[in-house]
C-alpha cells in the first residue's frame, strides 16, 4: 500500500495557558474555586411580559496554567507566532425531567430518515440488550488516566453523596473554561461546587455537547471538541473516556462546533476551522483519513461549494470519519439542525450561510419544490446567502423551523425566511459583533417569536417579531431590479426554481465542475441593499456584565448567559410569563 | 509588453555587474527570511511595484512617517497615482536618477560582524569566569528572535535604497509630494525585490516645512497621514496652476501629450487630473441640522480626507461609526443659530456620509484628553473591526450607499500613552497576504494576525488607524476561494512566521494554525499517490534537514561576494530547454567549485576561532554537569556536525549550548575536504523540483520556484526572460487581482518612445 506522510506535528509544549493570556485574560497561579454572588437589584430585564431578574452570578474560576507551561513574562505584542484558538466559556445543559423539555411547533412527528439510512455497511450491528442502564460507555477512565492529552480530574470530596441525593429532574450543566471542563449541578444548594473538573494538558476545549437520545440517570453521552482538533467522548457518571481525532489523525484543524446528529446514539458532527464539517462515529477507531475518489482534481477541492471527501454511502464504514466534507477554505463558526431534523445552518468566516440537506449530503433547493416533485431534490441548487459584510458568528432556527436567525461582525442579526429564501430583516441594536443567538421556544407561538442574542459588547438583547410585521410592503416597493431572490407568491418562485434545478440536474453528474461553478454565480444570494431590507429594533438590550459575553440559553424558569471571562448569570422568568401554545 | 521585453534585455546589458542583485543561491543559503519564502515564485519584476516589499530605516521616532508611507505605498490606486502624475520618469532616466542609489551589502555581514563579536567574547572569557558564572547559561548576547535584532541584520545584509530628489525630471520644484514620488519611483524602478528604503531626504522636506515634525520627537501618525494628503493635494495643485499658466503661453508639449497617453485610464471624470488624491481619500460629510422651533432643516457640507471615531469600551468600528453619526442635541450653551426663525435655538444635529471615499482611512481616537490628569491619556477599550465593512451612516441621496470595503492596512501604535511608543503597520499586499511592516523588517502574517490589535491583548498595541479600500463582493468571494489555497507556500509560510519575532518565552508551537490553514486532506488527498514520495515536505515538517533551522546556531558562513556568480535562471524550468539546464548545470558545478574554495579559506579562518570555542564550550562542560549529560546522550558528534556545519553551525557558543545540544566540538578538526560531498545531496532536488508541482501554489503556473529576483543574465542578454505566453498569463493575473477596479486595473505603465 501506499505510506502517506505523517500528520504534522502537534504542539510541542503545552499552550493552553500561553493561549489564554496571550488573550488577555487574567489566569491565576494556583487552583481557585468557583463563587457565587447574589446581586441584589442587579440587572433587572424589562420585557413586556414582566421582568426577568438577576439570581445569581457564578464565576468559575480559571484554572492556573499546566506546571510545565512557562507564564509569559514580557509579551512581544507583535510576536509572529500564530496563536491557538480559544472560546469564552459555553455551557450544555441537561435535564431529565420531561416537562422542561421546550415545546414543539412541528404539525407533525419528526419522521427525518437516519442519516446514512440506506448504507447496509452503516447498519447499527444488533444491540445485545436493550436495556437503558447498560448503555456503552467509553473504554478508558478519566482519572486514571495516564494520557497526556488529560492533566488531570478533580472530583468533588462529597460529589458521590451529592449525585445520590440529587433531584432527578434538576439541570446538569457543563462547561468550558480555558484548559478546565467543569460538571455543574445546578439544580443543587450548592450549585458553585463542581462535581468534577476535568484539566486538559496541550488543548482548550471549545465545543460540547449532550446526547439527548441517550440520557438517562446513569449514563450521559458528551462529546466535546479542542483547539487541537481532537475530541473527547465523556461519560461523566462512570468518569470514563475516549479520544477520537486522536492527535488530529482525520482532521487536525479546531474543532469549531460540535453536535450529536439528532436522534442517533452515535453519530455526532464536528465543524473544524479549516472548513470541514465531519461526521464521526463515537465507537468507531480512527483511521488516516483518505479522501475517497469523486473525479475532482486536486486544485478543485476546496474551491467547490461542498466537496464529498467522503460520503456517509461510502462502503467503507469501518472506521472514522463516517462522512468527509469540505465546504470551504474558510473558517466553519457554527451550525445548527432545522427542528425536523432534515436541514443543517452552516455559517462561516467568509460571511456566508449555507443550507444544507445533510441527509442527502448537498445543498438544499427550495423546499416548496419536495412538496411537488420530490425528484427534483437530486439537483444540486446552492442556497448561500451573504452577510451585509464580514463573517458569521452564530445561527439558530426558529422552533417551526420556518426562520433562521444569524449574528455576524457586522453587529446584526439577520432574519432569512427558509421557505421564501430570502432576507426578512435586519435587527439592529448590538454595538459588537454578535457572538450567539438563540430562540426562546416559551415565548413563541404561531404567530409571534421572540429570541436572545449576546455580543462581545457584553450585552444580552431580546427582540420579538411577528409574522405581520415581517410583511411590511417596504421591502417590495423597489423590487423591479433584478434580483435572484424575488419575493413573489409561492408558485412562481417554484417554478423559476424547478427550471433552475432541472438544469442543474443535467449537468451536476461527477465531474461536470466547471459547470457547476456557474451555478454558484446563479444560485447564490445577493447581499440585500440597506434600503430594501426590514429593520428590526430591539425589546430589550441590557449590559450584563464587562466581560464579552458569548453563550445565551432559555430554560423553562429562567435566561443563561455565560461571558468570556467565567461568569455564569441566570434570570429567573417573570412569573406565568410562559405562553401556553 | 514590447517594452518590458526590451527593458529586460537592456537591464542586461547596460547594468553593470555591481548592481544586480544578490541572487539567493539555491544552495548554502545561509538563511532564507519568512518574507523570501514566501516571495520565492513571484516570477519576472514588475513595473507596477506591486511586487516590492522594502523596509524603512528609522532616522529615531520616524517609525510614523515610515508606517503611513507603507500604507500609501500599498494602496495600489494611490501608488499608481503618485507614479504617474505628472507622468512617469521613463525606466532609463530613473535608472540613471533614482535606481543607482540601490546599494547592494554583503549579505553575509552580519555574520562577519557576529564572528568579530564572538572572537572578542572569547578573548575575554575569564571575567565571566570570575565573576562566578559559568559562562554558558543564557549570556545571550542577542535574542535572535527579538525584532531589533532583525532589524539590525536587515540594515547590515539587504540592499539599501537611497532617494534623491528627482524633482527636476518631473517638472516640479521640490516638494513634500516629489520626495513622495522620488520614494516610490526608486521602489518601482529598482531591481531588488526587498531591501530597506532611506527616507532621509522626505523627512528633510517635511521637517523643512513643517515645524512641528523638526524635533526627534514621537509624533501622532494619523496627524501625519492627514498632513501629508493635504500637502500632496496642495503641491499639486500648484504645480498643475503654474503649468496651466506656462502651457497656456506654449503650444501642448510632447509632455502633455504622453501625459494624456498615461492617464486616460485613470477614469477621472473631471479633466483636472490633480484631483486624485481627492477622489480617493475624499468623501462628503452632510451636517443636518433640524431646528426644534421652527422644524426646519438646514444642510452642510464638508469634505474630508479620513474620519476620526470616539471608541468606546467593547465596540466595533461599525458601532463608533454609528455613534459618529448620531443625532447631537444642540442646546443650552451651544444653541444652533436658526436663519429662518432668527436667533439661537435648540436644535439637533446629525452627522452623515453623503460621498463615500473610495479609501477610507478610519482614525480611533485612542488618545482621548483626560480632564483630572490635565493631558492626554491612551484608551485601551477593545475596538473590534471586521476585514471587511459597510457604512451605516449614509444620506438616503448617497451614491452607492452599500459600498463594500475591506480592510486592508492597519497602523498599531504600541506604548502606554500619546507622548512615546512605535508604529508599526500591517498591510495586506496584492497577492503575498499580510505583512508586517516594522521599520526595516517585513516579516510575512497570518491573516488572523491582523486581529491581535482589537486593544484587550497584553502588550499594549492597538490599532489606530485603519485603511479600507472599496472592493466588490465578487472580488472578495474570489478571494476567499483562494485562500489558504496554495497548500506549500501558506504552509512554509506559517511554518517560518510560527519561529519569527517571536518572544523567546512563546512556546514554539507549530502547527496549530498552520494545520487549519493548511488541512491535510489538501496535501494528501489531493495529490496522487505515486507522486507522493518525491513531494517535498519542507512546508508542515520543520525538522526536515532541508530547512534552515533558525533556532539552531549557523556556522560562519563564508561570506557570499554581493556580485552573484550564478545569475537567476531567467527560464521557468518547465520551459526551459535542454541546453539551458546544461549550463545551468555547468554553472552550479562552478560555482560549488567557487564555494569549496572560499569555504576552504574561510574554515581557515575558522578554525582558529572554533578551537578557542571549543575551549570555552569544554569550560561550559565542566561548569556543568548536566550539559555533559546531555552531550553523552547524543552520540556521535562528528557526524553531526559536519553536517551541522553546513546546515546550521553556530554563532554563539552560550546560544548553542543552551538552544541545541549538537555539540560542535568537533567542527575545530573539521578538515575542509568533507564540505564537498554535503552540496551534492541538495543539487539533484534542485532538477527534480520541477518535476513536482504538487507544491506549486495554483496561481503561479509559470515561474520557477527558485529563481528569486529573476532579472536577466547580464552575461546573457539574448535569452528572452520568459516566453510572451507566460508574461501575458503573468500580467493578466497582476491586473485582476481582486481589491481593485477597472479603471486602476487597466492602468499599467507603457514606455513613452
Amino acid at each position: 500500500m501506499f505510506v502517506l506522510p505523517p500528520p504534522p506535528p502537534r504542539y510541542t509544549i503545552p499552550v493552553a495557558y500561553a493561549a489564554g493570556a496571550a488573550n488577555g485574560m487574567a489566569v491565576p497561579v494556583v487552583e481557585t474555586n468557583n463563587t457565587i454572588t447574589h446581586p441584589e437589584n442587579g440587572c433587572p430585564l424589562q420585557v413586556g411580559e414582566g421582568t426577568y431578574i438577576l439570581q445569581d452570578d457564578l464565576l468559575l474560576a480559571t484554572p492556573p496554567p499546566h506546571p510545565s507551561e512557562a507564564p509569559i513574562i514580557n509579551p512581544n505584542p507583535l510576536a509572529t507566532l500564530p496563536t491557538p484558538p480559544t472560546t469564552g466559556v459555553k455551557l450544555s445543559l441537561v435535564t431529565l425531567d420531561p416537562k422542561k423539555k421546550p415545546p414543539t411547533f412541528l404539525k407533525s412527528a419528526v419522521t427525518a430518515p437516519q442519516f446514512g439510512d440506506g448504507n447496509p455497511a452503516l447498519a447499527a450491528p444488533p444491540v445485545a440488550a436493550k436495556d437503558a442502564s447498560k448503555r456503552r460507555k467509553p473504554k478508558n477512565n478519566i482519572i486514571k488516566s495516564s494520557s497526556s492529552f488529560v492533566s488531570r480530574v478533580i472530583t468533588h470530596e462529597t460529589s458521590a453523596k451529592r449525585l445520590c441525593d440529587r433531584d432527578w429532574n434538576g439541570v446538569f450543566a457543563f462547561a468550558n473554561i480555558n484548559r478546565a471542563f467543569q460538571w455543574l449541578d445546578l439544580s443543587s444548594p450548592t450549585k458553585e461546587e463542581h462535581l468534577t473538573k476535568v484539566l486538559f494538558t496541550k488543548a482548550h476545549m471549545l465545543c460540547h455537547d449532550i446526547n439527548e437520545l441517550t440520557k438517562t440517570s446513569s449514563h450521559l453521552d458528551i462529546v466535546m471538541g479542542s483547539s487541537a482538533g481532537d475530541i473527547i467522548w465523556y461519560e461523566p457518571m462512570s468518569q470514563k473516556y475516549a479520544r477520537i481525532n486522536k492527535n488530529g489523525v482525520i482532521n487536525n484543524s479546531p474543532v469549531t462546533h460540535i453536535k450529536w446528529l439528532p436522534g442517533s446514539e452515535n453519530l455526532f458532527i464536528a465543524s473544524h476551522a479549516n472548513g470541514v464539517l465531519v461526521v464521526y462515529d463515537k465507537e468507531k477507531e480512527d483511521a488516516l483519513f483518505t479522501p475517497e475518489a469523486n473525479g475532482h482534481s486536486e486544485q478543485e477541492i476546496g474551491r467547490l461549494p461542498l466537496d464529498i471527501l467522503k460520503s456517509v454511502n461510502s462502503k467503507n464504514q469501518k472506521t472514522n470519519p463516517v462522512s468527509f466534507w469540505k465546504m470551504a477554505n474558510q473558517k466553519i463558526s457554527s451550525f445548527s439542525f432545522s427542528p425536523d431534523q432534515r436541514h443543517l445552518a452552516v455559517v462561516l468566516e467568509d460571511g456566508s450561510l449555507r443550507l444544507m440537506d445533510y441527509l442527502k449530503e448537498e445543498y438544499v433547493c427550495a423546499m416548496l419544490i419536495e412538496q411537488y416533485d420530490p425528484q427534483l431534490t437530486s439537483s444540486r441548487v446552492l442556497d448561500i446567502f451573504r452577510s451585509y459584510y464580514g463573517g458569521l458568528i452564530c445561527v439558530c432556527w426558529s422552533p417551526d423551523g420556518k426562520y433562521i436567525v444569524t449574528g455576524g461582525q457586522d453587529d446584526l442579526l439577520t432574519i432569512w425566511s427558509f421557505p421564501e429564501r430570502k432576507v426578512v430583516a435586519r435587527c439592529q441594536g448590538h454595538n459588537s459583533w454578535v457572538s450567539c443567538v438563540a430562540f426562546d421556544p416559551w415565548r413563541c407561538d404561531q404567530k409571534t417569536y421572540r429570541f436572545g442574542s449576546v455580543g462581545d459588547d457584553c450585552r444580552l438583547l431580546l427582540w420579538d417579531f411577528s409574522v405581520g410585521m415581517l410583511h411590511r410592503p417596504r421591502v417590495h416597493q423597489a423590487s423591479t431590479r433584478n434580483r435572484s431572490s424575488i419575493v413573489v407568491p409561492n408558485s412562481q418562485t417554484a417554478n423559476r426554481n424547478r427550471a433552475d434545478s432541472g438544469d442543474n440536474r443535467m449537468r451536476s453528474d461527477s465531474n461536470a465542475t466547471a459547470k457547476f461553478n456557474d451555478d454558484i454565480e446563479q444560485t447564490s444570494h445577493p447581499v440585500e441593499p440597506r434600503s430594501r431590507t426590514a429593520l428590526l429594533p430591539p425589546i430589550m438590550s441590557k449590559i450584563v456584565g464587562e466581560d464579552p459575553t458569548c453563550w445565551l440559553g432559555f430554560q423553562k424558569d429562567c435566561i443563561m448567559t455565560s461571558s468570556l471571562e467565567g461568569h455564569i448569570r441566570t434570570w429567573h422568568r417573570p412569573s406565568d410569563s410562559v405562553i401556553k401554545s | 509588453m514590447k517594452a518590458l521585453f526590451s527593458k529586460g534585455s537592456k537591464n542586461g546589458a547596460s547594468n553593470p555587474p555591481a548592481t544586480a542583485p544578490p541572487v539567493k543561491k539555491d544552495l548554502q543559503v545561509p538563511q532564507i527570511s519568512p518574507l523570501e519564502k514566501r516571495l520565492q515564485d513571484m516570477g519576472s519584476i514588475r513595473d507596477d511595484g506591486s511586487d516590492k516589499f522594502y523596509g524603512m530605516e528609522n532616522y529615531g521616532n520616524t517609525c510614523y512617517c515610515n508606517s503611513i508611507l507603507q500604507c500609501l505605498y500599498y494602496s495600489v490606486p494611490f501608488r499608481e497615482a503618485v507614479i504617474n502624475y505628472p507622468q512617469r520618469t521613463p525606466m532609463d532616466s530613473l535608472e540613471a536618477a533614482l535606481a543607482k542609489n540601490l546599494r547592494y551589502q554583503n549579505p553575509n555581514a552580519h555574520l562577519e560582524a557576529e564572528a568579530l563579536a564572538a572572537k572578542q567574547k572569547a578573548s575575554s572569557p575569564p571575567s565571566a569566569r570570575q565573576a562566578g558564572v559559568p559562562p554558558n547559561p543564557n549570556q545571550k548576547p542577542e535574542d535572535k528572535e527579538s525584532p531589533e535584532y532583525k532589524k539590525k541584520v536587515a540594515l547590515q545584509t539587504l540592499p539599501i535604497l537611497e532617494t534623491k530628489n528627482n524633482a527636476a525630471s518631473y517638472g516640479m520644484s521640490e516638494s513634500l509630494f516629489t520626495s513622495l514620488k522620488d520614494i516610490f519611483e526608486s521602489v518601482v524602478g529598482s531591481q531588488a525585490r526587498i531591501g530597506i528604503v532611506r527616507p532621509q531626504q522626505f523627512l528633510d522636506v517635511l521637517r523643512r516645512e513643517n515645524e512641528m515634525f523638526r524635533t526627534a520627537m514621537h509624533q501622532d501618525a494619523h496627524e501625519f497621514l492627514n498632513l501629508l494628503l493635504n500637502e500632496v493635494v496642495a503641491n499639486v495643485e500648484t504645480e498643475a496652476t503654474k503649468q496651466a499658466f506656462t502651457e497656456k503661453a506654449l503650444p501642448p508639449t510632447e509632455s502633455a501629450d504622453s501625459l494624456n497617453m498615461l492617464t486616460p485610464s485613470t477614469g477621472s471624470k473631471s479633466p483636472n487630473t490633480t484631483r486624485w488624491v481627492h477622489e480617493l481619500f475624499e468623501g462628503t460629510l452632510t451636517s443636518e441640522t433640524k431646528c426644534l422651533t421652527c422644524e426646519k432643516v438646514s444642510q452642510r457640507d464638508e469634505v474630508f480626507l479620513d474620519l476620526s471615531v470616539d471608541l468606546e469600551q467593547h465596540s466595533s468600528v461599525t458601532s463608533c461609526l454609528r455613534k459618529f453619526s448620531a443625532e447631537e442635541m444642540l442646546c443650552e450653551r451651544n444653541k444652533f443659530h436658526c436663519d429662518n426663525c432668527g436667533g439661537l435655538q435648540e436644535a439637533e444635529k446629525r452627522m452623515k456620509i453623503k460621498r463615500l471615499p473610495r479609501v477610507l482611512a478610519l482614525h480611533l481616537k485612542r488618545f482621548k484628553y483626560t480632564e483630572d490628569l490635565q493631558r492626554l491619556q491612551k484608551l485601551f477599550h477593545r475596538v473590534v473591526y471586521p476585514y471587511h465593512l459597510r457604512l451605516f451612516n449614509t444620506t438616503d441621496d448617497a451614491e452607492d450607499p452599500d459600498r463594500l470595503y475591506e480592510l486592508y492596512a492597519v497602523v498599531v501604535h504600541i506604548g502606554g500613552g500619546p507622548y512615546h511608543g512605535h508604529y508599526v503597520a500591517i498591510i495586506k499586499t496584492e497577492d503575498r497576504g499580510w505583512l508586517l511592516f516594522d521599520d526595516e523588517l517585513v516579516e510575512p502574517v497570518d491573516k488572523s494576525y491582523v486581529r491581535n490589535f482589537f486593544g484587550d491583548r497584553p502588550g499594549l498595541a492597538c490599532a489606530y488607524v485603519l485603511f479600507y479600500q472599496e472592493t466588490t463582493l465578487e472580488a472578495v468571494m474570489r478571494e476567499q476561494a483562494q485562500e489558504n489555497q496554495a497548500p506549500t507556500t501558506a504552509a512554509a509560510d506559517t511554518s517560518e512566521a510560527g519561529k519569527s519575532n517571536g518572544s523567546p518565552f512563546s512556546p514554539p508551537l507549530a502547527h496549530a494554525q498552520s494545520a487549519s490553514q493548511v488541512p491535510p486532506d489538501n496535501t494528501t488527498s489531493s495529490i496522487p499517490l505515486s507522486r507522493i514520495p518525491t513531494a517535498p515536505q519542507l512546508s508542515t515538517y520543520p525538522e526536515e534537514p532541508l530547512e534552515p533551522h533558525p533556532a539552531s546556531p549557523r556556522p560562519v558562513q563564508p561570506p557570499l561576494p554581493p556580485i552573484p556568480d550564478e545569475p537567476a535562471p531567467p527560464l521557468s524550468p518547465k520551459k526551459s530547454d535542454h541546453q539551458l539546464r546544461k549550463e545551468r548545470r555547468a554553472m552550479e558545478k562552478e560555482k560549488d567549485k567557487n564555494e569549496k574554495n572560499r569555504l576552504k579559506e574561510q574554515d581557515l579562518h575558522n578554525r582558529e576561532m572554533q578551537r578557542r570555542e571549543a575551549e570555552e564550550l569544554k569550560r561550559a562542560i565542566e561548569a556543568s554537569r548536566a550539559d555533559t549529560v546531555d552531550f553523552a546522550e547524543n552520540g556521535s558528534p562528528r557526524k553531526s556536525s559536519s553536517f551541522g556545519f553546513l546546515k546550521r553551525g553556530s554563532r554563539s557558543l552560550s546560544h548553542r549550548l543552551t538552544k541545541d545540544k549538537e555539540p560542535r566540538v568537533s567542527t575545530s578538526d573539521l578538515s575542509t575536504s568533507p564540505l564537498l560531498p554535503e552540496v551534492v545531496p541538495e543539487a539533484p532536488l534542485k532538477d527534480a523540483e520541477p518535476a513536482q508541482p504538487v507544491n506549486k501554489p495554483v496561481e503561479s503556473p509559470v515561474s520557477s520556484p527558485r529563481n528569486f529576483p529573476p532579472i536577466s543574465n547580464p552575461k546573457q542578454p539574448k535569452q528572452p526572460i520568459r516566453s510572451p505566453e507566460a508574461l501575458v498569463k503573468d500580467q493578466h493575473t497582476n491586473h485582476t487581482k481582486p481589491g481593485h477596479t477597472p479603471r486602476w486595473r487597466s492602468f499599467s505603465f507603457k514606455k513613452v518612445a
